[in-house]
Order: C-alpha cells, then sequence, then structure tokens
C-alpha cells in the first residue's frame, strides 16, 4: 500500500510564493492497495488535482470510495471539482459521519446548490451514493478495511485507521487533543468550563483513539498549531505536533505524518517544523515526516520516499 | 483611485509555482480614494490576503469600516469570508452588499448556508465579532457607500446572473463586469456598454482564451475577445483582463494578453494578483 498527498493545507488554499514547496491545497489524500485499489481520504482542494490525474489514468477506476472526516469547508471543496465526477457510467460513494440531523445527501449536495456552484450534484453525470459511518464500526472497501474513529473537533469528525497488504496506515485529522476542551454541536467563542460528564468523555474518546491506533505504521495527524498559537485558540478544534506525538508514543506507532498545516505557515517556517519534529520524534523513537503536496509514501516495509 | 487587485483566479484557487506572477488566489478587488475611503469587491481566497494588512491598521483595533459588493455567490467569490479577520474583531462595521439570488434564497440565508454549522465552526453570522450589515441590492439601483459612486446592473452568467458595477471616485470610474457572459461576445447587451461607457479601466472576466472557447460556449463566462468589445464599443480607456481559468499559467496568460494586444488599440492586461493601479 501506498499513499499520497493532494492535499495538505488547513482552513483554506493558499496560493503563493511562500507555499510552493509544500503545497497550498487542502486535505486530501489518495491511498493505492499493491493491486491497484484506490481510496480517497478527504474531498479537500487538492481533490481537483487527484482527479485530472485520475481520469488520464489507463484503467481509470469508474467507481470512487470517498472517506470523508467531515465537511468543513477545507474537507469537501475539492468534490465539485473531482473531474471523474463528470464521466457518465461513474460511480461516487461518499462516507461521512452524520452530525446534525440532516441527510448526508442534503449536506454534500449542499455545497453545490444553486447560490454557490453552477451544477447541482444531481445533474453531474457520475452516480453518488452516501453512506453514514459511525466510530468503531469498522467495514471493508475492496483491499482496505476501515475503522472509523470519533475525534474533538467541532460538531463531530472521523479519522480513519485503514489496513491493507499487511500494514496499516491512519488519518486522523482534525482533531483537538483530549483536555481542554470538548466540542460538542455549538459554536465555541473560548473555552468552556468542562463538566464531570465532559471530562468522562474526552478520556474515553482518548483511550478509544489510543487503542485503535495501537500498532499502526503510520499516523497522519492533524498538527495545524504551534504550541503557543494552540495556548491562544485551544478551542478551534486542532492539535499540535507535540500532542500526536504523545497519542503516538503511547500507540507505539511507526511513523507520524505532520498534516492539515495552518495557512500562514510558509515553506520557511514549515522547514523548521519538520526539523524539530524529526529531532522530537526521534527522542521518543517514532519517525517524524512533514508531509508536502505530492509526497507519496510507501506503508509497511520500509521503503523509500517515492 | 487605487485599484489594488487581491486574487484574480476564477473558479478555484490554484497554487504552485506556474500561478506565481499572476496569482491563484480568487477574486478580490479593493479600491481606496485620495481621502482613503476603501471599498471591497469580492471575498475569494484573495480576501484573506488583504485582511492580513487590515489587521496591522484600525481593524485590528476594532475601528475599520468596510463596504464589501458582491457580483454573486458562487464559492469562488465568497471563499474568503469565514477567514476575514476584520469579521472577527469587536468594533469593526463591514457592510456586504448584493443582490438576492435567483434561486429564491435571500442574500443573508445563503451567507447563512456558507456559514452552517455543517461547513464552517463559525456557525453562522451572529457569531461574527464585527458589526456585519447584509443588504440586499436591486440591480440597476445607484448605491450609497461613503466616497464612492455606484450603478449597478445585472448581467447574465451561465443559469444565474451577477451584478455588475461601475464605480465612480476622484473624477475616476472603474467598472468590474466579472462572471459574465453574453449571447454573443460580439455583441454585448447594452447594460454592459453603459456600465463601461467611458470608464478609465474595465475589469472584465476573460476565463477563456479565445480559441478556447468555443467548447465551453455557456458555461458562464466569457472568452478574452469579449471585454476588448466592450472596451472599445464603450470607449474605456483601459482593459484589465480578470477571472483567469484555473488551468491557465502564467505562460498562457502572457500569450493571451500578447493576443489580445494585438487585436485592440485599447490598452490591455491581465490583472496581477498583488499589483496595484492608480487611475
Ligand atoms: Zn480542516
Ligand atoms: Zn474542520
Ligand atoms: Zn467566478
Amino acid at each position: 500500500m501506498q499513499i499520497t498527498f493532494w492535499g495538505v493545507r488547513g482552513s483554506y488554499p493558499v496560493p503563493g510564493a511562500a507555499t510552493v514547496r509544500y503545497g497550498g491545497q487542502t486535505s486530501c489524500v489518495e491511498a493505492r492497495s499493491a493491486g491497484g485499489d484506490c481510496l480517497i481520504v478527504d474531498a479537500g482542494t487538492g481533490m481537483r488535482a487527484l482527479g485530472n490525474k485520475l481520469v488520464r489514468e489507463a484503467n481509470a477506476p469508474m467507481h470512487h470510495h470517498v472517506l470523508l472526516s467531515h465537511v468543513h469547508w477545507d474537507h469537501i471543496q475539492g468534490l465539485p471539482f473531482f473531474s471523474p465526477a463528470y464521466v457518465p457510467g461513474t460511480k461516487i460513494s461518499v462516507y461521512a459521519l452524520l452530525t446534525a440531523a440532516d441527510e448526508l445527501h442534503q449536506v454534500i449536495g449542499g455545497i453545490t446548490r444553486h447560490e454557490f456552484f453552477p451544477m447541482p450534484l444531481e445533474a453531474v453525470p457520475a452516480q453518488f451514493e452516501f453512506h453514514q459511518v459511525e466510530p468503531g464500526v469498522d467495514f471493508t472497501l475492496g483491499a482496505f478495511h476501515i475503522t472509523p474513529i470519533a475525534l474533538n473537533h467541532p460538531f463531530g469528525s472521523v479519522g480513519y485507521r485503514i489496513d491493507c497488504d499487511g500494514s496499516s496506515w491512519a488519518y486522523v485529522s482534525d482533531t483537538a487533543p483530549f483536555t481542554e476542551v470538548l466540542h460538542k454541536q455549538h459554536f465555541l467563542s473560548g473555552v468552556e468550563q468542562l463538566s464531570d460528564d465532559d471530562r468522562v468523555a474526552l478520556a474515553a474518546m482518548r483511550e478509544a483513539l489510543v487503542r485503535r491506533l495501537a500498532g499502526v505504521d503510520t499516523v497522519v495527524y492533524d498538527t495545524h498549531f504551534l504550541p503557543d498559537e494552540y495556548a491562544r485558540f485551544p478551542h478551534y478544534g486542532h492539535s499540535t505536533p507535540d500532542q500526536a506525538l504523545e497519542i503516538c508514543a503511547e500507540a507505539k506507532v511507526r511513523r507520524l505524518v505532520l498534516y492539515h498545516h495552518a495557512p500562514s505557515h510558509g515553506d520557511e517556517q514549515m522547514d523548521r517544523i519538520a526539523a524539530d519534529y524529526l529531532g522530537k520524534g526521534a527522542a521518543v523513537g517514532i519517525d517524524v515526516l512533514t508531509s508536502f503536496e505530492g509526497m507519496t509514501l510507501p506503508i509497511g516495509d520500509e521503503g523509500t520516499l517515492i | 483611485m487605487r485599484i489594488r487587485f487581491w486574487g484574480v483566479r476564477g473558479s478555484f484557487a490554484m497554487s504552485g509555482r506556474d500561478f506565481l506572477r499572476y496569482g491563484g488566489n480568487t477574486t478580490s478587488v479593493e479600491l481606496v480614494t485620495a481621502a482613503g475611503e476603501r471599498l471591497l469587491i469580492d471575498l475569494g481566497t484573495g480576501a484573506t490576503e488583504l485582511a492580513k494588512t487590515l489587521m496591522g491598521g484600525e481593524f485590528g483595533k476594532g475601528q475599520g469600516q468596510l463596504p464589501i459588493l458582491l457580483s454573486h455567490t458562487h464559492l469562488d467569490h465568497i471563499q474568503g469570508l469565514p477567514f476575514f479577520t476584520p469579521f472577527f474583531i469587536k468594533g469593526n462595521q463591514i457592510r456586504i452588499l448584493g443582490a438576492n439570488p435567483i434561486s429564491g434564497l435571500s442574500l443573508e440565508a445563503t451567507l447563512q448556508n456558507q456559514l452552517a454549522p455543517h461547513y464552517s465552526p463559525l456557525n453562522g453570522l451572529e457569531n461574527l465579532a464585527a458589526g456585519v450589515s447584509i443588504e440586499t441590492i436591486q440591480p440597476g439601483a445607484a448605491l450609497e457607500v461613503p466616497g464612492f459612486e455606484i450603478e449597478t446592473g445585472a448581467v447574465p452568467h451561465g443559469s444565474m446572473w451577477t451584478t455588475a458595477y461601475r464605480i465612480t471616485a476622484d473624477g475616476k470610474t472603474v467598472a468590474y463586469l466579472s462572471d459574465v457572459e453574453y449571447p454573443s461576445y460580439e455583441d454585448p447587451l447594452e447594460v454592459a456598454l453603459s456600465l463601461a461607457r467611458g470608464a478609465d479601466l474595465l475589469i472584465h472576466d476573460a476565463m477563456h482564451a479565445d480559441h478556447d472557447y468555443e467548447l465551453r460556449r455557456g458555461w458562464g463566462h466569457s472568452p478574452a475577445a469579449a471585454g476588448v468589445v466592450v472596451a472599445e464599443r464603450a470607449g474605456a480607456k483601459k482593459l484589465a483582463l480578470f477571472h483567469h481559468s484555473p488551468d491557465a499559467t502564467d505562460d498562457m496568460i502572457d500569450e493571451v494578453v500578447a493576443r489580445t494586444t494585438a487585436r485592440t488599440a485599447v490598452p490591455v492586461f491581465a490583472a496581477a494578483e498583488g499589483s496595484y493601479l492608480d487611475v
């Protein structure tokens, strides 16, 4: 299995000279099994370039599976620009958490409503299909075995552990740490006082995450913030590389990939973050990589970066 | 009047080496009068760059005032809204002016949808700390914005309409006609000509290179040649090609400019992110 990063940025796309090397497009990762099965995780703006590649492939898949962590704009905005959606005969299955009363097709179809986009989802040639995922309830798609994991993010999000070809990786984005804030279904203008129940819920979420990640080869984690930024915005629903390392060390994973980079972190700052956390990871026995757009990573057997 | 392009890309923000000279951010244009009054048109991702500059001044202290005109609510024109930091500072007064979409939803309901809890942690306009007013305009009517005289008109854009603007300040006039496709580009609609009449600068949708247009007719955007016809017939003094296709690399845009320049006596340039112009 290998994974390729098509978008590594959080919040919104950031064009310009400062993002040429790490990339400016938002969340989207492609996984490929040894046998060629394809799985897409998140549909941020990176999905446009992925789609353009997929339609040019010799044996382009006609059925795409897209796992969504949640439906914030930076994780779905690429979907209307995904070229395979405009190829007749294509089927696109979308898997997502149901966080509110609305049906998934309404929520996801809502991004292409008339006011926002020239063509509604119902009018595109591809056939769309929506599946609800539930944390802890695993399922299989081709060569991939998938376990959704509840995360701590405004209005909810899910991570995925993905097992395939005798190895595994996990996608843990977006999430806050499991300490100061429990994200629920309402807007937070700052940190709220935690109740005892909240503390119990946070501890349970953290415990389940560590348990699901146990022994995973590679974990892609939301490390949007540096510690000083997190201190100012603990209620925004994102983590630091330090918090990711703590979880990964407990779960004894081999490799952590920093992901969902803040829009303000330009290439030079990203170089410093990459170097700093390579060292901090080594100190606890974890190989830390910093994702960049276009990076392909073999999962499992020690391979070289392509 | 000074005009600054913060986002010039259409449809989709493009990052990477091929888009560095003209820029990859989606549409946002700032106008500032000699007396310092400011007006913004459209809230694409380019607005997030402007926000950084604004926050260094009175907007960072909650003393900023900004009217924003929207051409329409397609995502590339409002994508920057949830990340436009002046919205998060109490005391700033921001007006968003635009027409109701023809779907029957109001402008306000549309922007609320953009910030719905599914899509954005902001969970609604009411959570923006600044004073924000959403003002529905009737295309065709004149607008009152301190320092600027504004005329408006509806122009066709695929299955919907966008609002085009004619803005006059300091005795100079800028026409903004983005996201428009005329039934025939050789024969632009009168509403476009009258908004652009004698303008010192015409900013026009040029999403398609002329040779690509036939394949994309009916998609709601113009070939570069459309802006030329409008500029010539309306007697505009300068033409800025705008709303570049996400597929157009810097070199391709250079080529469009060269071809367009060769066919008209009107001075033509392609709008580039970060650049400004005194009219
Ligand atoms: Zn995100
Ligand atoms: Zn999010
Ligand atoms: Zn547009």
